[in-house]
């Protein structure tokens, strides 16, 4: 199991999202993505995006307007 | 502690912020008699600047062809669109201070800059030829049954589409 950083801060609609896809492709099943985001739309758009493929998906406040979102590729 | 958790941190389902935009509009019109937009506001600000610096701009060609909408005693500056833009801003910081998520977002790099800066300004010469952004030219027409909202709606999608995919393709 590999864990990867996903550097998204200061990056807003829709980049993070589309960073995920592009990194979580390229990723082995049971991998955690990590995505550091500053963007409040984030957690709602990637988190939904990775429930709806199956993933296992849940994210966390680190700071004042910073979130870690932690994806678990499930398939 | 659970209302705070529940209706101001976290992020509102789409529908719910749907339903509220779709009201909150009604009220903006039926209460000031104009339909909601933005990006008017700031032509007015960058018109008052270029006249600042000595052009005339009511000769320009544009002005001849779409309205002048500035009311009586309306000037670039103190005009209902400055109030308006003011108030999304205000009522932003208010919400995200609520939250306790206020922070000053820097530029990552260099590329994020030039490609901001460039996207501005055909998105901005874009809301000038299509009576507006997503709000005036979408938002506020279509409810108004203006033809063109839906005309800007098409083209809207058709340019979000092709914009992620060459975003997704050569730019990430």
């Amino acid at each position: 199991m590999n864990e990867i950083k996903l550097d998204c801060m200061y990056e807003a609609c829709p980049i993070p999202l589309l960073k995920a896809m592009k990194r979580l492709a390229k990723m082995d099943i049971g991998d955690v993505l990590i995505l550091e985001t500053d963007h409040s739309c984030s957690i709602k758009n990637v988190v939904e995006w990775a429930k709806k493929q199956g993933h296992n998906v849940d994210y966390m406040e680190i700071g004042e307007g910073e979130w870690e979102i932690y994806i678990e590729k499930r398939k | 502690m659970k209302f705070f958790q529940k209706i101001i941190k976290k992020p509102w389902p789409y529908w719910v912020g749907g339903i509220l935009l779709g009201v909150l509009n009604i009220i903006l019109l039926a209460s000031t008699g104009k339909a909601w937009k933005i990006t008017t506001g700031f032509l007015y600000w960058g018109l008052s600047f270029l006249e600042l610096l000595g052009f005339n701009c009511s000769d320009w060609y544009y002005f001849s062809v779409y309205s002048n909408q500035l009311r009586k005693g309306e000037t670039f500056i103190y005009n209902y669109y400055t109030i308006i833009n003011l108030a999304v801003i205000v009522g932003a910081l208010l919400a995200v201070l609520w939250a306790s998520e206020f922070k000053f977002k820097k530029i990552k790099n260099r590329r994020q800059l030039l490609f901001g800066l460039f996207g501005g300004i055909i998105m901005g010469y874009g809301t000038r030829l299509s009576f507006g952004c997503n709000i005036g030219a979408y938002f506020s027409a279509i409810p108004s049954f203006s033809l063109h909202g839906w005309v800007f709606a098409i083209f809207m999608f058709v340019g979000a589409f092709i914009g992620t995919k060459i975003l997704f393709k050569y730019l990430l």
